[in-house]
């Protein structure tokens, strides 16, 4: 026989219950070089990479979501069951390694013994070993393999043991299933709940053949374990199984962040805490990264010349993108706390705590993580809401995300607060942006109790709500799993914004820059600095731009602003965070030797209504602007995702015209009230 | 019939029949929740739902609504 010199690099996917310790494992195999991929059509992220190379296996592994059965309950659920019998992008999986708790060893067994049902060939990686061993029970590899048919490895994630031995024996597996040819998946035959019970009692009679005791420890226990089997006979008293005994800290633990008084006070500091430092830590590498671009911009038109490449490159590119990268530190910040949450067991808690409340309105305690990531995109964050089971809570949660004070809105609040507060009142602005991100929370939750009260009509989606949560032991977090989560996040975040940031600056600048590009002014009896903003404003109100905005001035009249603010508010329709970028290009900023947002707050502060001189940014308009993006919903690809996960127009054509008509009639009513008031 | 919604802290029992009528009954029984298991109730959320229980070795929260499927002696 010739043997094959071209292999395919195999496809190692790895499955388990959640919770069984599939992401450190992960890490431990992939090494730093792992991707993300987007699931085409939907947008789950899986993460895969090549093995590490000292393991000498040419093979992908793919990370799956965790799933309990095969049977899926939630469209998260479905898309992981779907994807592991064949991914979209990965194909069908050579093998499966399956991680496997053994504290929890019958629960995850279960799904073991459904892939099996599909002939997925399989490799078990025992996790947890050594909580089981302090619980006195030891748990045989050889005689799961036998019961299981199929090899069995026990793993240490955190000292790496038993890795190398895992790859072995799924390298063997690999060659030797190469040899035989493939074997046809077949579908998970649905099983009903008296199959479901059988099938735990078979897995329970394995679990009593491959737990014993261990050796030496106390005579307590073995007497335990003989009334356990006594007491199949013996119907009467309450068996202990103390190799499922659960941890008793995290027990304590919960006894407190559950507490009717503590665990509010503690979830109020928690998410007050997570919110502040998006700010207050965020400032100083913000300024840095302010003042990087601040400094290109400058050089640019230095080293180019003040003509249009210089002009196009020094405003229309550095300051377009810079005006966005400012930001990033902020994204950062918000997905490492909510990494460091998820990774220490938090996360299901908070879910579990605001259930009740939540679910009043028509919510449910899973939409507490998609509304959390709502603060940092409303794109992951509707995915995020795959794992609500109830279409209709689902629905409501995707309904309500655009209110929630999303990270692109971020820059806009911080540029229109430092220009109501500037200089020492620096505080006064974090605590007016705290104000509105707690206004942001009410609004999303009063307009979720109206659109729960009208429901029938807006969301027609009607079958039992449900709330089932595993809530897993507490554990310090893991750096490099919150360091990916993190690194991963921004990056993602950046290419789905980024693209389009840039486009849209090149867009403006040209808008803003043409037709009239090389006006004539008076040069008489002018410095050259002068004769270059002389310049600048009379191109800007013969371009393209003005035209446009001359025809929605009517529209921005009764909110007290200009077509120049028109324009940008237009463009914010594309993505929020365009406004700071397309408000930077119409006025001309350039860093002048300060930061990018210093000079734009210098422009702002001369910028004046063309006809009637008045000052075009006031307390009054600038909070009417806030009051605008609160509600207005101002990105593409939140439509565009909302129609994905809603399945139709219906609701994203909803957010649009609710929240874009609710933000015009509120912003109007601010402006003119403040004005009433006697604050221009 | 005594569900495990009654149950009071740290109280362990056995299950005795789970309701298959329930929509959520499935879910609970994939999830480790069957007849003969043992449960005990460890914590409850602020307002008392949902409820935390102990069953094979970890910690699931349902709701109260769905502990009435789950029948104890």
């Amino acid at each position: 026989m010739i043997s094959q010199t071209i292999d395919k690099t195999a496809l190692i996917t790895l499955v388990g219950s959640p919770n069984a310790g599939k992401t450190t494992l992960f890490n431990n195999l992939s090494g730093r070089n792992f991707k993300t991929v987007n699931y085409p059509g939907a947008t789950v992220e899986y993460s895969v990479s090549p093995l590490l190379s000292k393991f000498n296996l040419n093979a992908n592994l793919l990370d799956s979501p965790g799933i309990i059965s095969l049977t899926p309950h939630s469209p998260d659920e479905e898309l992981a069951v779907s994807s592991l019998f064949s991914h979209p992008v990965f194909g069908v999986p050579d093998l499966l390694i399956v991680a496997v708790d053994v504290s929890q060893l019958s629960r995850h067994l279960f799904l073991v013994k459904q892939l099996q049902q599909c002939n997925f060939r399989i490799v078990v990686a025992l996790t947890m070993t050594d909580i089981l061993n302090k619980k006195g029970f030891n748990v045989s590899p050889e005689k799961l393999s036998e019961e299981l048919n199929c090899d069995v490895i026990k793993i240490d994630g955190r000292t790496g043991k038993g890795i190398t031995e895992l790859i072995d024996v799924a390298s063997k597996n690999l060659e030797n299933f190469k040899q035989k040819g493939e074997t046809k998946l077949i579908p998970f035959p649905g099983h009903d709940n008296e199959q479901l019970i059988e099938s735990y009692k078979e897995i329970e009679t394995i679990c009593d053949k491959v737990i014993s005791e261990l050796p030496g420890k106390n005579e307590q226990i073995n007497l335990r374990r003989a009334n356990a089997r006594l007491s199949i006979l013996n119907p009467d008293p309450v068996v202990k199984r103390n190799c499922y005994q659960i941890d008793k800290r995290t027990i304590k633990i919960d006894r407190i962040l559950l507490h009717k008084v503590w665990g509010l006070i503690i979830f109020f500091l928690i998410m007050a805490l997570t919110f502040t430092s998006i700010f207050w830590v965020a400032q100083p590498v913000m300024d840095f990264v302010s003042n990087i671009f601040g400094f290109m911009a400058d050089e640019a038109l230095v080293i180019l010349g003040q003509n249009w490449f210089g002009d196009f490159v020094s405003t229309g590119l550095i300051t377009g993108v810079g005006s966005v990268m400012v930001f990033v530190p902020q994204i950062m910040i918000l997905f490492l706390i909510l990494g460091l949450l998820e990774d220490s067991g938090y996360l299901a808690r908070g879910a579990m705590l605001i259930d009740r409340p939540l679910s009043k309105i028509g919510l449910n305690g899973k939409s507490f993580v998609p509304m959390l990531s709502g603060f940092a995109c409303a794109i992951p964050a509707m995915m995020a809401a795959r794992t609500i089971p109830n279409k209709r809570e689902r629905f409501l949660t995707i309904f309500i995300i655009p209110l929630l004070s999303c990270s692109a809105r971020l820059p806009i609040y911080a540029l229109l607060l430092a220009f109501l507060f500037p200089g020492n009142n620096a505080w006064i602005a974090g605590l007016v942006l705290a104000g509105i991100y707690i206004f942001s929370i009410a609004n999303s939750v009063i307009i979720a109790a109206i659109i729960n009260k009208f429901s029938k009509r807006i969301i027609n989606q009607d079958d039992s709500s449900s709330f089932i949560l595993e809530l897993p032991a507490y554990r310090t977090p893991k750096a490099k799993v919150v360091y990916n989560n993190m690194i991963t996040s921004a990056k993602s975040y950046l290419k789905k914004a980024g693209p389009v940031i840039l486009v849209l600056s090149v867009a403006i600048w040209l808008l803003t820059y043409f037709p009239d590009y090389s006006p004539k002014v008076e040069t008489q009896n002018h410095t050259r600095d002068e004769i270059v903003q002389l310049q600048n404003a009379e191109r800007l109100s013969n371009s393209y731009a003005a035209d446009m905005g001359k025809l929605i001035q009517p529209v921005m009249k009764p909110i007290g602003m200009d077509w120049r603010v028109g324009v940008s508010l237009i463009a914010a329709f594309t993505a929020r965070e365009v406004f700071v970028s397309s408000l930077a290009l119409i006025f001309k900023v350039t860093g002048d030797g300060e930061t990018l947002q210093n000079s734009m707050l210098h422009a702002m502060q001369d910028a004046k209504i063309e006809d009637t001189g008045q000052k075009l940014f006031t307390p009054a308009t600038i909070a009417g602007l806030i009051v605008f993006f609160l509600f207005a919903l101002q990105c593409l690809s939140t439509v565009a995702v909302s129609r994905k996960e809603t399945g139709s127009w219906r609701i994203p054509v909803l957010q649009l015209i609710i929240f874009t008509s609710l933000a015009y009639v509120l912003t109007f009513i601010t402006v003119n009230g403040l004005r009433a008031l006697g604050i221009a | 019939m005594k569900t495990a919604s009654q149950l009071q802290y740290g109280e362990k029992v056995k299950i005795d029949n789970i309701d298959c009528t329930h929509p959520s009954s499935r879910r609970i029984i994939e999830i480790g929740f069957t007849p003969g298991q043992e449960i005990e109730l460890v914590n409850k959320s602020v307002f008392n739902d949902p409820l935390a229980f102990s069953v094979r070795g970890t910690v699931i929260a349902i709701r109260k609504n769905e502990a009435d499927c789950i029948q104890i002696k």
